[in-house]
């Protein structure tokens, strides 16, 4: 265990380096240069440019480029291009903010999903399997942006609340708890946005799993026993058809970032997607790498989370 | 009636019939309605794209996806034109507007059958190049992926890349050095590895060229996790939001970012094909490797990446009509289902059939596509069919 846990730190740790570089020729060597971000501003002379090349280091040879910008990135030097502030900072901001609508909408997913794809594997073949297969490939299908607009006049007419931004504009003097509820309002709607696509998926996995546990012999000896069908499948085949979804613990950690760039740019969310867009616009190169860095680092921690729970829950698996 | 005939005829009588993999996949799929119906709606989208591209295309174009009538702007769908206002040759083709116009005045219908062809091509060129990256890279760890890589291989690439860096950085002088290093290199190798093969010359000095690094199968797989930890859209964006826009850019950057999928499916594949008799035998027989991996592996393995493609071909749509909604797309005059909602989006409740009838098209298109792939899926894997 503490071996594999070394071992694949270290191989983590490599893969770490390599996406580094590739991440960072991508960005630098794109044709264009941020210091040409707005070449008609008359105000931006020779020298400006020159000053501005020498300040962001834009003038040294690419592996210079590299090597500081890794090192003001661990030394916590970072700067944004754009106005300047220290990027751990901006993106701390930004990352509690997204961090709401990840917890709501994993909350969402994993309470819907487990009880629908449950109840479809078990009436396989019913109304309900064959409508709930068919809304969630409508899920997978259906552009979010369309669906987001759909819900945001479906949700201002029907109820009359406001749900772009983080809160009602003036709110701030308000009493705690319409603040609270405030805050709700503009939650839901982004964060069930961003739990369709995991709902479909999830249940749909959840299903497969049950099915494939339902049909061994130890849940027919169960049901033999005269069991009752309640105990047969949420005592024996739940618990067994759990096995993999333990893992995907660490699977979702990477649905922090991606994906969230079109919800949060639509509901004006203040959060990480939102922020890489714009510096995407901005050609704030220190903000987009260092987005890209904190995504891999999710998604390697992530799958080692998973395989040390695997681990722990199926202790057949040695690695 | 010959002999053998006949023997075969009473040696089958008590067996079932001969059926194809074809006629009992398709025994399967045609069972399934939702995926006959997205079947069905499949092609009529690529009849209606098709169609759409050579009704918009040219100087004159029968549907003129980009004229703009001032005078005709957001008018409802079915809504006739103004016989005052708009010239006789700026007239929609069916006396109304199918769709409504937008808020320059542009038929919507005439924008949303260019957008079709937009759609369709970027799906299927993306998708082509991720199955093509795919096969090539899974192929060669499957198949070749106990072959460990000489320390030669990993030099000359490693130089070469540093070459491409170096030109793409407009350091033009360092990067023909390395050319040349990395030339020099390769011919080194190349020259050395006749040598000691044909002659059996040994030069010590050369040797540490030869020292064994790590197979070919784990230099590809390490690529592939690599490049599964990138957050595909952003990446996707970032690249698109540097490049110069065009449609081009677009289909490539997505099939350079979705290839991995099938790398995985075509490698598990190619290791249990591998050690299949047919494989033997045909190596046995002396066919050369590129027609064992053409002719006999990849037909073999085809299914699970016909599947996947379906399902890729939908998620390309959606990602193409995405970066359209962001404003990233194809360029301005172009139209495309996703920018025809991005620039509805700003009159959704005065006229709401600019962003429905776009949403509404990208749903069912994608919708058929997936339905379509699983229904595939289940027809062509045998260990779901009992289920």
């Amino acid at each position: 265990m503490f071996s594999f846990a070394v071992r694949s730190f270290f191989q983590k740790l490599i893969t770490l380096f390599f996406i580094s570089v590739i991440s960072f020729l991508v960005v630098y060597l794109a044709p264009g240069e941020p210091s040409q971000i707005d070449p008609m501003n008359p105000k931006f002379t020779v020298e400006d440019l020159e000053r501005f090349r020498q300040e962001f280091n834009l003038d040294k040879p690419l592996h210079m480029q590299y090597y500081l910008y890794y090192k003001n990135l661990f030394t916590g030097q970072l700067k944004s291009w754009k106005d300047n502030q220290p990027v751990l900072g901006k993106i701390v901001e930004r990352f509690i903010n997204s961090l709401w609508l990840f917890i709501v909408g994993t909350v969402i997913t994993w309470c819907l999903s487990f009880p629908v794809g449950i109840q479809a594997a078990i009436n396989r073949g019913s109304v309900f399997d064959r409508s709930t297969t068919f809304f969630a490939y409508v899920l997978i299908s259906i552009p979010s942006f369309f669906f987001a607009y759909m819900l945001i006049i479906f949700v201002v007419k029907n109820f009359n609340v406001p749900v772009i931004g983080m809160q009602t504009f003036g709110m701030s003097g308000a009493g705690a708890f319409s603040q609270v509820m405030d805050r709700m309002w503009h939650l839901v709607l982004p964060s069930v946005l961003g739990a369709l696509g995991g709902i479909a998926l999830l249940s749909r996995y959840v299903r497969a799993q049950m099915l494939e546990v339902i049909h061994q012999d130890y849940i027919r000896t169960a049901k033999a026993k005269g069991l009752s069908s309640d105990k047969v499948y949420y005592k024996h085949a739940f618990r067994n058809a759990l096995l993999p979804f333990v893992t995907m613990f660490g699977l979702i950690l990477p649905g922090l970032i991606g994906g969230s760039v079109i919800i949060e740019s639509i509901f004006a969310w203040p959060g990480m997607g939102r922020m890489g867009y714009e510096a995407i616009l901005a050609r704030d190169y220190p903000i987009i790498l260092t987005i890209n860095f904190i995504a891999a680092v999710l998604v390697l921690a992530g799958t080692f989370i998973s395989d040390v729970l695997y681990m722990v829950v199926d202790p057949r698996i040695r690695l | 009636m010959s002999v053998k005939d006949r023997d075969i005829k009473e040696l089958s009588e008590g067996l079932a019939g001969e059926v194809s993999r074809f006629s009992e996949a398709w025994g399967i799929f045609s069972k399934n309605k939702l995926a006959l119906s997205g079947l069905a709606i499949f092609i009529a989208f690529f009849m209606i794209a098709v169609s759409g591209f050579f009704l918009t295309a040219g100087e004159e174009p029968l549907l003129d996806p980009a004229k703009v009538r001032l005078s005709e702007k957001l008018l409802r769908p079915f809504t006739s034109f103004d016989v005052e206002m708009v010239r006789p040759e700026d007239r929609p083709v069916f006396g109304i507007y199918l769709f409504g116009t937008d808020d320059l005045g542009r038929d919507i219908f005439a924008r949303m059958m260019q957008g079709a062809w937009v759609s369709l091509t970027v799906g299927f060129v993306a998708v082509g190049i991720s199955i093509a990256i795919g096969i090539i890279m899974g192929g060669i760890a499957g198949y070749y992926g106990m072959y460990r890589m000489k320390f030669m291989h990993l030099l000359c690439m490693f130089i070469f890349l540093a070459s491409g860096i170096m030109y793409a950085s407009a350091e033009n002088g360092g990067a023909f050095i390395m050319f040349m290093a990395g030339t020099v290199c390769l011919l080194l190798s190349v020259g050395y590895y006749f040598f000691y093969t044909r002659r059996g010359a040994d030069i010590p000095v050369f040797r540490f060229m030869f020292f064994e690094t790590i197979t070919a199968d784990s230099f590809i797989m390490r690529f592939v996790d690599i490049m599964l930890c990138f957050p595909t859209f952003f990446l996707i964006l970032t690249v698109i939001a540097l490049l110069p826009a065009n449609i081009y850019n677009i289909m490539i950057v997505i099939g350079l970012t979705s290839w991995m999928g099938t790398t995985r499916f075509i490698r598990a594949e190619f290791l249990s094909l591998r050690e299949q008799d047919f494989v033997a035998a045909a190596r046995v027989m002396g066919i050369s490797d590129f027609s064992i991996i053409f002719r006999h592996m990849i037909p073999n393995a085809i299914a699970p990446v016909l599947v996947s493609a379906t399902i890729g071909i939908a998620g390309a749509i959606l990602t193409e009509a995405g970066l359209s909604f962001l404003g990233f797309g194809v360029p301005p005059p172009h139209a495309t289902w996703g920018n025809v909602l991005s620039d509805g989006k700003r009159f959704i409740f005065d006229a709401p059939w600019l962003t429905f009838i776009p949403g509404i098209s990208i749903l069912v298109v994608v919708l058929s596509f997936n339905l379509f792939g699983e229904g595939l899926r289940e027809a062509l894997n045998p260990k779901l069919r009992k289920r």
